[in-house]
């Protein structure tokens, strides 16, 4: 077992005049872990540093206890879903995925039973011979997982990998996830909503300006989160009925409608996505296609944070 | 989490440049860019037709300057004019120096980057696919620009044909060199499209036309050792084919050709090893 899984040692980033990650000193634990941010906070910084993607400015980061820089041989142990919608969309999932498990050194066949295996894993295999361009927004999310598990890595490294998820495949996600790490893998996934990452793991590390601003347990941050509303963007078929169905309850403090959408702000956002996905599995108000939370809310406790 | 298949080791250099090439020689077939380029690749098929027309209706055959110029010497002409110094630098400026411009730009690059192989097996697996996917659309056009043009003049296609091999496996140099050439622009420069094609229709051109030197520095200088077409003696294009008169050997030509190939891919793939990949995002 290895102590740190991501080891960074005063480990800074810039790109030319500005600072992407800023002397940074933190210990990954093996496990799940949930590094927590809002846009622009050094998350992608981050996470490209620890994949390889990125060389440091300064300081030195390992990944299971080497270089990851310059260092191909060590992604046969490492799977990563990136945040980008980025595809070769006129390949079919399966190929996909069969095509880039081929580069981890295995025959074709192996790769595509492997590749097969863990389509399967992400409940895509009824659409594994369509095309990625056919696919919906989720089951790109999917796929893209599948192509980072496909391997069996020992850590798997995901960048919001939810975004764009609706509520079902959201909660399947995390099912997951939560299964590999019960599975004895580790897993580093990134989010700037706290509810996401929550409902995975209670480690996390928060990251804001570059910096991380506090790890370990998500419960001592939980409470000035409530202190904030929440924002939540739904796009759905029936927006009004939906929306009558949100004004029945108390934490909903403001709805209000964009093109196929409807916006809302809860106070209670717990409560809010278990009523919504209860709501998308029933079907009761027509299919709900999409759920995005801008991450203003978490802004603004990291500047609480960052005052007090 | 699937069941693992822990037999994998890391793919060595040449191992993981075929999968790459596996990877990408679909991609880039089936591009807007081949789609675009195809349709240049027309062009010549087109000058054949009229050409093939005009000799028909006129029995008598082409002439310049009062000499008559068989179909292999028009056929020669066309292979050294329209794709050696136009298409072939083109296809190499377009594809060569897009070959990890287009996984950066598409935001693929990084599933390729995060797996275990050499970042610059990518970038051969990819010039490989190039070549492969450029050679498979200049082969039809050639072909048929041949069929169309070696009968013409009273010529014959059979004692031509050994001609058109050796310019298929001319074209193939080319591609290759250029192709390489313009991979290390790709990876090295910014505005490598701008630079590309300054320096295949500004350097080489305008090079070649004064003695000394500086035409070696130039992949026109060695393809014309390349070129096995006996030319018309009296037209116009003799005369410009004559300044070309300094012309490196046979075997000095393809020395040098494989040295650049081989010199441009090791610096591209070093870059592509030291280099950061910032997506926007």
């Amino acid at each position: 077992m290895i102590a740190g899984l991501v080891v960074a040692d005063h480990l800074s980033k810039w790109y030319g005049q500005v600072i992407g990650l800023n002397d940074v000193s933190v210990t990954v634990p093996p496990g799940i872990t949930g590094l927590l941010g809002p846009n622009g906070a050094g998350k992608s910084t981050f996470m490209k540093l620890i994949t390889g993607q990125l060389r440091p400015s300064q300081g030195r980061i390992t990944v299971l206890g080497e270089p990851i820089w310059a260092n191909p041989a060590l992604y046969q142990r490492i799977g990563f879903c990136p945040e980008q919608d980025a595809f070769y969309e006129r390949m079919t999932g399966l190929e996909w995925v069969t095509a880039l498990v081929r580069l981890n050194g295995v025959t074709e066949t192996e790769a595509a039973a492997m590749a097969a295996r863990a389509i399967a894993e992400v409940e895509l295999t009824e659409a594994a011979n369509k095309k990625i361009g056919a696919y919906s927004k989720g089951m790109r999310q999917r796929i893209k997982m599948a192509q980072a598990i496909a391997h069996d890595p020992e850590l798997l490294i995901l960048d919001e990998p939810l975004s764009g998820m609706d509520p079902i495949a959201r909660r399947k996600a995390i099912r997951m996830i939560k299964d590999w790490g019960r599975a004895g893998k580790s897993v580093i996934v990134s989010s700037h909503i706290l509810h996401e990452i929550e409902s995975m793991t209670a480690n996390i590390l928060l990251i804001n300006q570059g910096r991380i601003l506090a790890e370990g347990n998500v419960h001592q941050i939980r409470d000035l989160i409530d202190e904030h509303p929440h924002t939540v963007h739904i796009r759905a078929e029936h927006t009004r009925a939906l929306a009558r169905e949100f004004l029945g309850h108390d934490d909903v403090l403001s709805l209000k409608f964009e093109e196929g959408a409807v916006v809302v702000q809860t106070g209670k956002p717990d409560a809010f996505y278990a009523r919504l996905t209860d709501l998308a599995a029933s079907g009761a108000h027509g299919a709900i296609h999409e759920v995005t939370s801008p991450d203003d809310n978490l802004q603004a406790v990291f500047q609480y944070l960052v005052k007090s | 989490m699937s069941q693992p298949t822990r037999s994998a080791a890391t793919p060595g250099m040449l191992s993981s440049a075929m999968r790459i090439f596996d990877l990408s020689l679909g991609q880039m077939l089936w591009s807007r860019r081949s789609v675009f380029l195809g349709v240049l690749l027309g062009g010549p098929v087109a000058i054949a037709i009229v050409l093939r027309v005009f000799d028909t209706l006129h029995a008598a055959g082409f002439k310049v300057n009062g000499a008559v110029v068989g179909g292999s010497s028009i056929f020669g002409m066309m292979i050294w004019l329209l794709f050696i110094r136009f298409i072939v630098p083109v296809l190499g400026v377009f594809y060569g120096t897009s070959l990890i411009a287009d996984e950066v730009d598409d935001k693929t690059i990084t599933y390729l980057f995060t797996r275990p192989i050499p970042r610059s097996a990518v970038l051969v697996g990819k010039y490989l696919a190039y070549l492969a996917c450029t050679v498979l659309l200049v082969l039809p056009s050639v072909m048929l620009m041949f069929f169309l043009v070696a009968p013409t003049g009273g010529g014959s296609i059979g004692a031509a044909f050994p001609s058109l091999l050796a310019d298929l496996g001319m074209l193939a140099v080319g591609l290759a060199a250029y192709g390489a050439v313009f991979a290390l622009v790709g990876t090295r420069l910014k505005r490598p499209l701008v630079v590309g094609l300054v320096f295949a229709f500004g350097w080489e051109p305008a090079v070649l036309l004064f003695p000394g030197y500086l035409r070696r520095l130039t992949i026109a200088y060695y393809m014309q050792a390349l070129v096995t077409h006996e030319m018309p003696q009296d037209s116009a294009v003799s005369m410009l084919l004559q300044i070309f008169h300094e012309v490196p050997s046979l075997w000095t030509s393809l020395l040098c050709l494989a040295g650049i190939i081989a010199v441009s891919l090791w610096l591209a793939g070093r870059a592509v090893e030291q280099r950061e990949y910032v997506l926007e995002q």
